[in-house]
């Protein structure tokens, strides 16, 4: 008996059907106030998505107060690299006791983010910026070096300006 | 009068439901599945013979990409294996952290095989709730180790940095919603008349089958073994911690779902208890700068999300390279179970034998 009724009575689908309906109305009934935890997805090119503060982006070399750049070509980013993205040239510069990076050139095509160089660097030269729209038209715009070879490792990657805004 | 010719088709390698690139090569007579074959192959790297000619060091990076669900459980497999290799203690707070962080991988690992599996079989409404709880623990894998799913988490020796501030909030924040989120799921599939029609003596793999060709992880246990790699030989802080080893005796695909779904609950459970008991301390180990082995081979084995999971390494006396590495992946040895589900069966019954197996191609063909 109590199983002709489960046969002809649906509960099983009246349930699945309260949960979703449970979640349309929350998510209707409060569809234009901020700060409601029931919204989980963001309206990304508009807002701009956040990032943790350890997140691994773009590699990024880095300057000291001066205006120099910090890192001393010891070649140990060079060496723990996995994947083999970053060639260093070593050279001199006048007015300075330590060696100076002539290219530092880092291929970002073949970077997997795995932090490695940053980790292994004893100067703390390089990090990993909070950059993550990398993606580019063309493969040389991901060979990046410093001034005067292709793009500036310096600045943020320039940010493509298309968006659904936009339109 | 009739003919009765088989037909040969093949599913995949670029179906949907094959959770990547498989191929299974079927013989049909009608709609029943005569024999069965899984060509694999397609997504090969040869991540062993890459991390072979680098150190050991770098060789983690490459078990992020194997299998990539559950980058985090092969992680802690290939560091401690690399501990064992080199004697190494890792100090308590570390084992814990790691503990904690592989459960997190667990629960990430079966939402995404209950969201797909749902899925493939015609329950979509879960795959969207499985997906919501999924990404918090994305989050928080990017607030410990900045990467979302290719995390290399762990280092030789321990972690890299201590849990960043503020991640106890997260983890407390998570725990305390997650069991109204599993109940949500079982309320929506446990007595659903489909699910059950579709599940229920499904792709079915006895115990003694499961154990000729070597199967581990949940489809095993389902099949009423509790054999758990945590409990049998405990690693990290396993040993410490207080939690059930789920079995059912049903070992088809509804017992499957639920022994996965047993296990999440027992995940939530062991997290708590590490954030409970987190010790203080150090979570790096002293280490000397450049790793060199000595004639030694270790096999280690972890539980992952999918089953055992092995590392095999072998290192050369004054090398800093492991001389052979080898990886017994828990999704390559399940998916020979595959022919044994299938055949005899119907073909709609195929798409729900690979899921329930919880393979990622990325780990089989490696």
């Amino acid at each position: 008996m109590n199983k002709i009724l489960r046969t002809l009575i649906p509960f099983d689908i009246a349930k699945g059907l309260s949960i979703t309906g449970k979640h349309f109305a929350k998510v209707f009934f409060t569809a234009n106030r901020r700060k409601v935890p029931f919204h989980i997805t963001s309206e990304y090119p508009e807002v701009p998505a956040k990032v943790q503060p350890r997140y691994r982006g773009r590699l990024t070399l880095l300057k000291d107060e001066q205006g120099e750049i910090k890192c001393v070509c010891c070649l140990a980013c060079e060496k723990i690299c996995p994947t083999q993205v970053i060639t260093i040239e070593k050279g001199k510069k006048e007015g300075r006791k330590m060696p100076f990076p002539v290219r530092y050139d880092f291929e970002m095509e073949r970077c997997i983010f795995c932090e490695f160089c940053v980790e292994s660097c004893g100067f703390d030269s390089i990090i990993l910026n909070h950059q993550f729209e990398l993606a580019a038209y063309n493969r040389e715009d991901f060979s990046i070096g410093m001034e005067g070879l292709g793009q500036n490792m310096y600045e943020p990657t320039p940010v493509g300006k298309f968006s659904v805004a936009d339109d | 009068m009739f003919k009765n010719e088989e037909m040969e088709i093949n599913l995949g390698p670029q179906h949907p439901s094959t959770h990547g690139v498989l191929r299974v090569k079927l013989r049909l007579d009608g709609e029943t599945i005569t024999h069965c074959r899984p060509m694999i192959g397609y997504l090969h790297r040869g991540v062993e013979k890459i991390c072979e000619n680098q150190t050991f060091f770098q060789g983690q990076v490459w078990t992020d990409r194997m299998d990539y669900c559950s980058a985090v459980a092969n992680n802690l497999g290939w560091a401690e294996a690399n501990e064992k290799l080199f004697g190494i203690t890792v100090p308590r707070r570390a084992q814990y952290i790691r503990t904690m962080l592989n459960e997190f991988n667990r629960l990430a690992s079966h939402l995404i095989w209950l969201a797909t599996h749902a899925l493939d079989i015609g329950a979509m409404t879960v795959f969207l709730y499985a997906f919501r709880e999924r990404e918090d623990i994305l989050d928080m894998n990017e607030a410990f180790c900045g990467s979302r799913l290719t995390t290399t988490a762990f280092r030789i020796g321990g972690l890299r940095e201590d849990l960043p501030p503020g991640f106890e909030k997260l983890v407390k924040k998570f725990l305390a919603k997650f069991p109204s989120c599993l109940e949500e799921y079982e309320n929506l599939l446990n007595e659903n008349r489909i699910w059950k029609k579709r599940t229920i003596g499904v792709a079915k793999l006895s115990a003694e089958d499961a154990i000729a060709l070597g199967i581990t992880g949940p489809v095993l246990r389902a099949a009423g073994v509790p054999y758990d790699i945590r409990k049998a030989f405990p690693y990290a802080a396993y040993a410490e911690m207080n939690f059930d080893v789920p079995t059912r005796t049903e070992a088809d695909t509804y017992a499957r779902y639920l022994v996965r779904m047993d296990e999440m609950r027992q995940s939530a459970r062991i997290i708590q208890q590490c954030m409970d008991g987190m010790p203080e301390g150090p979570v790096m180990a002293k280490l000397p700068k450049i790793l060199k082995a000595e004639v030694n081979e270790v096999y280690h084995a972890t539980e992952a999300p999918k089953g055992e999971i092995g590392y095999y390494l072998v290192g050369e006396k004054g090398s800093g390279n492991p001389y052979r590495f080898h990886v017994r992946a828990p999704g390559f040895i399940n998916l020979q179970a595959l022919p044994k589900m299938a055949e005899g069966g119907l073909i709609a019954d195929i798409v729900a034998a690979i899921g329930t197996l919880d393979i990622v191609l990325g780990e089989i063909d490696r």
